[in-house]
């Protein structure tokens, strides 16, 4: 008997989502089969890379990102500079300047350099909160109002604050509300449930379930990742179809093997090295476990991913 | 406020120069509790906090039935030396004041104090229930235990007897020794073939029977063709046979006296169980009786403090000597048991939780110290595991699911939540750690079924005002919610959009609050209504714990049914039992997610079946064997290692669950 190879499809796809306006719009989602399973069915959407900057000021920046960003005085230079970099399709500015515990920059002055980058970029734009979630319920919230028309995502809505940033991002500016939670199906889909009794359109939630830096516990991601594709295309569970953005960077640049300097660790080798290669390791990890997009940092990880995208997909 | 471990504390800050705690303004004091004719503990406090809480951390017992509400006065205390910020209530006089008495939960730390604690046990004996056998209800769940059990080919028969023997007065020409006369003389009065007498009786009988002139009335045993004579009375006493049951929890202890020969209820009571001091669940108990002279002083904590006590006044309200008790049954955790028994708890909380006994059949009252008739058999339901005892095995006796060819469910709510699932041909059992939620503990307003719980409410949806049950007479006014007011207040605040599936407040109105730190609550009385000092709300927090409580309770089920291929709709029956208070609506505790979505008229609420199953092994010695052939046929599934139960945990924190598909017939949004 002849092998005839069983596709491998689904009746259900992943949500699709669109980010940002006009010609350098992208969409994510749209797939009705496992992460790269083009053998099965043709991805209509590639995952996307973007790239992050930070109001956070260079000196907290390890060296070899410095040096990406030589001759920039400002955020918004950093953000042109970084526009202009190969393979970058977003770009994400993350206020860490506004965590009340650091810099506790203000709201107003916080949302300004959202609309200076907002206007010096044509790129979609995704904007990251301080990780504080009473400052980012009222940092967001703004943000989106300063980003009316520009179809951004705000990254992100947690438990504790999914109702102002969700009705702010959601509901008042119709911006795409990320649902961030922490590497776990439940609490993934919980939240989703609770953005969508608020009113929150499901097809305009991308979801960021967390992820770990590899080497660091990165077997829950992959199995939650896993399970949330298997829930929502096997299962057709339509509170788990919205598709998933990874902020890489922010956590791989804080594990010792990335930041940790040559003159420490000279067995390790070279330091920018080291950060690029965890930078892709997780990265990687990520997609094929289920990601729409990852955020990263370093330029050279940038061209890299965007490679492996384009040759698998 | 954060937690406050002993110990750190005294390293880190200077007690002398009072105490600076990291931020300014925030100070620790030493509270010094004074035991009422016994040690003097420790433990250091911050500005501010609540004493009965400072003493709860310390592991100090301080008897508060309603759970620091100010509503029962119980909670009193004696100030020694220093000061300590404290309301006056209703429940102290001047007098009293004056003489240094104050409510520990009104009590606020804000000096150095040293406090006098009354005992504990005292305590508790004031509380000491005699139940009130008039009412029909009571009554009615062990009459409907015996009934179904008897249905069931169990004859309620036990080896008891009283026999008449007439024996030829000794003489210098017959000069048998008189135990040999005795045993002949129940051998032919009985028909059996050997008969005991024990030391006990052996001891005594030589007066006895002279006093009778040998003409006597035994109270004996039978089992098989042996007899033993368990006591000698004269010939027209009229001979009270009576058996006692008990149920033993980590909590409340209750008992029954019964007429053993009419299967009757003489008395019912319950009362606290002496081990709280010791701590208030079972590993800390285990803790506390590793410590020198520790096995004795909790043994002595259940049976002198709590055991004996119950049966002087049930035997005092029945009229009856304790004496005359001849057989008693015990159904109880395992870690109760072994504290019992005065055996090595030990192991039963260390891997791989290991128990001294499953079953033993070789104990007699005066083994435990128990006041009544010596050479009584103490009957104890048998354990199946560490964590599934005897009070499962007797409630799952009593609740005939082993019986029928339904698949069913026996939930008992306790401190532990454990689960029987199975039907005639099998039986499953787990254990999973509920937390003392349903009992009304760990929540602010939480309290237990006693006068000024709520115990059942409704809640109009457009005007957010409550209506309530409240128990106790008519014009109680409200003091706290007790399990199933819990349950029924939750499902109502989801049920009109105050609360989101998280338990979180999502109306605003004037019975919604938020504190400084953004935490909700909603006002279920205020206070110029209540029997309280306060307002009685139930906040966040309280929504939380308890969401823990019932996601425990539902994942259990959804794993230990997943781990036999099942779906929680192949559920036919659902048996209820537990302190919780048979006022549970189980349409509510359903539409949170607590208990599969089954027809609701599939669920039985049937009251502590750990006594009624007691009861039952009590009366009929065919129910004993039988206990333990149910006991031999269940299987005991570990949670522990089953790594699909987190899992199941985190989906089931959510109104009504994660996977919404799990409840089709709930609609309310």
């Amino acid at each position: 008997m002849p092998f005839t190879a069983k596709s491998g499809k689904f009746n259900a796809s992943i949500n699709t989502l669109t980010i940002g306006t006009g010609d350098k719009a992208i969409t994510l989602g749209g797939e009705n089969v496992l992460p790269f399973y083009t053998f099965d069915a043709p991805i209509e959407n590639a995952p996307k890379v973007g790239i992050e900057i930070t109001d956070g000021g260079m000196e907290n920046e390890p060296e070899c990102i410095q040096k990406c960003y030589e001759g920039c005085t400002t955020v918004v230079d950093m953000a042109k500079a970084a526009a202009a970099m190969e393979g970058v399709e977003f770009l994400s500015l993350r206020l860490e300047g506004g965590d009340p515990n650091g810099l506790n920059k203000s709201t107003e002055e916080l949302v300004q350099i959202v609309k200076d980058v907002a206007a010096a970029v044509d790129l979609p734009l995704v904007v990251c909160g301080c990780k504080n979630v009473e400052k980012d319920a009222e940092l967001l919230s703004k943000a989106a109002e300063a980003l009316d028309g520009r179809n951004a995502l705000l990254l992100a809505a947690k438990e504790e604050n999914y109702k102002t940033v969700g009705a702010a991002a959601g509901l008042a500016y119709k911006q795409v509300v990320g649902a961030e939670s922490s590497v776990d199906i439940n609490l993934a889909k919980q939240l989703n449930v609770l953005l969508s009794q608020l009113g929150v359109n499901g097809q305009s939630i991308a979801m960021n379930i967390g992820t770990a830096s590899a080497g660091y516990g990165f077997e829950y991601v992959i199995s939650t990742m896993d399970r949330i594709k298997a829930a929502a295309l096997s299962q057709n569970d339509a509170t788990l179809q919205m598709p998933i953005i990874t902020p890489v960077a922010s956590e791989v640049w804080g594990v010792k093997e990335a930041v940790a300097s040559e003159a420490d660790m000279p067995e390790w080798g070279p330091a920018e090295e080291r950060g690029i290669d965890m930078e892709i390791e997780t990265a990687a990890a990520d997609l094929v476990s289920g990601s729409n997009a990852v955020i990263l940092r370093h330029p050279a990880s940038v061209v890299t991913i965007s490679k492996l995208i384009k040759e698998l997909v | 406020m954060q937690a406050w471990i002993p110990g750190i504390c005294s390293g880190v800050f200077d007690l002398q120069n009072k105490k600076q705690v990291g931020k300014d303004k925030e100070f620790m004091f030493k509270v010094t509790f004074q035991l009422e004719g016994g040690e003097s503990i420790e433990a250091f406090a911050a500005e501010g906090e609540n004493l009965l809480e400072v003493a709860r951390k310390t592991n100090v017992a301080i008897d508060a039935p309603c759970s620091g509400n100010a509503a029962c006065g119980k909670c009193r205390v004696k100030l020694i030396k220093g000061e300590i910020d404290s309301k006056k209530t209703s429940h102290i006089s001047d007098e009293e004041y004056e003489q240094g008495w104050r409510l520990a939960c009104v009590s606020k730390v804000d000096a150095d104090v040293e406090i006098m604690v009354p005992d504990i046990a005292s305590a508790y004996k004031s509380r000491m229930k005699v139940a009130d056998l008039d009412s029909a209800k009571e009554i009615e769940i062990f009459e409907k235990t015996k009934a179904d059990i008897e249905a069931a080919g169990i004859e309620f028969k036990n080896d008891l007897e009283v026999v008449r023997v007439t024996m030829e007065v000794p003489s210098l020409d017959d000069t048998m020794p008189d135990n040999e006369r005795l045993t002949w003389a129940v051998e032919a009065a009985c028909g059996m073939e050997h008969v005991k007498i024990p030391f006990a009786v052996l001891k005594t009988m030589a007066e006895t029977l002279r006093k009778y002139n040998f003409d006597v009335q035994c109270v004996i045993r039978k089992g098989g063709d042996k007899a033993e004579v368990l006591d000698i009375c004269g010939p027209e006493e009229q001979v009270k046979l009576c058996g006692l049951a008990i149920d033993i929890g980590t909590t409340s202890v209750a008992a029954l006296l019964i007429d053993m020969k009419k299967g009757k209820i003489l008395a019912k009571a319950s009362t606290g169980n002496g081990q709280i001091r010791f701590g208030a669940d079972v590993i800390n108990r285990i803790i506390e009786s590793l410590k020198p002279d520790g096995k004795e002083k909790l043994q002595d904590a259940i049976v002198s403090e709590t055991i004996n006590p119950l049966i002087k006044q049930m035997c005092r309200s029945a009229k009856i000597s304790p004496q005359k008790i001849y057989r008693m049954c015990v159904a109880g955790n395992t870690t109760m048991n072994h504290l019992l028994v005065g055996a090595d708890a030990d192991p039963v909380r260390m891997e791989p939780y290991i128990p001294t006994f499953y079953e033993t059949t070789s104990i007699h009252a005066h083994d435990l110290g128990i006041n009544i008739f010596p050479h009584a058999r103490v009957i104890m339901a048998p354990n199946i595991g560490s964590y599934v005892g005897g009070d499962i095995t007797a409630g799952t006796l009593a609740s005939c699911i082993w019986n029928r060819p339904e698949m069913s469910l026996f939930i008992d709510l306790g401190t532990n939540g454990e689960l029987v699932f199975g039907n005639e041909e099998f039986m499953m059992s787990c254990a999973c750690s509920a937390g003392p939620a349903f009992e009304g503990g760990d929540i602010s307003c939480g309290m237990r079924a006693t006068d000024g719980a709520i115990e059942a409410c409704t809640i109009d949806k457009d005007t957010m005002i409550p209506t309530l049950s409240v128990i106790g007479d008519e014009g109680q006014k409200a003091v706290g919610l007790c399990g199933s007011g819990i349950i029924d207040m939750i499902s109502e605040l989801f049920r009109c959009g105050i609360i989101d599936p998280k338990g979180k407040f999502i109306r605003e109105g004037d019975r919604v609050r938020h504190d400084k730190y953004g935490m909700g609550s909603y006002v279920i009385v205020f206070k110029e209504d209540a029997a309280s000092v306060k307002d009685v709300e139930i906040n966040e927090v309280d929504i939380d714990n308890f969401m823990r409580a019932k996601g425990a309770i539902f994942s259990a089920i959804r794993v230990m049914l997943n781990s036999l291929d099942f779906t929680v709709d192949m559920i036919d029956d659902v048996y209820v039992a537990g302190g919780i208070g048979s006022g549970i609506n189980m349409q509510n505790a359903v539409n949170i997610g607590m208990f599969p979505d089954i027809s609701r008229d599939r669920f039985h609420y049937i009251g502590n079946s750990s006594l009624s199953g007691a009861y039952a092994l009590l009366l009929s010695n065919e129910a004993e064997a039988k206990v333990h052939d149910v006991a031999h046929n269940m299987t005991y599934l570990e949670l522990s290692n089953e790594p699909t139960y987190m899992d199941e945990f985190v989906a089931s924190c959510f109104l009504p669950h994660t996977d919404a598909g799990l409840f089709p017939s709930l609609t309310f949004k």
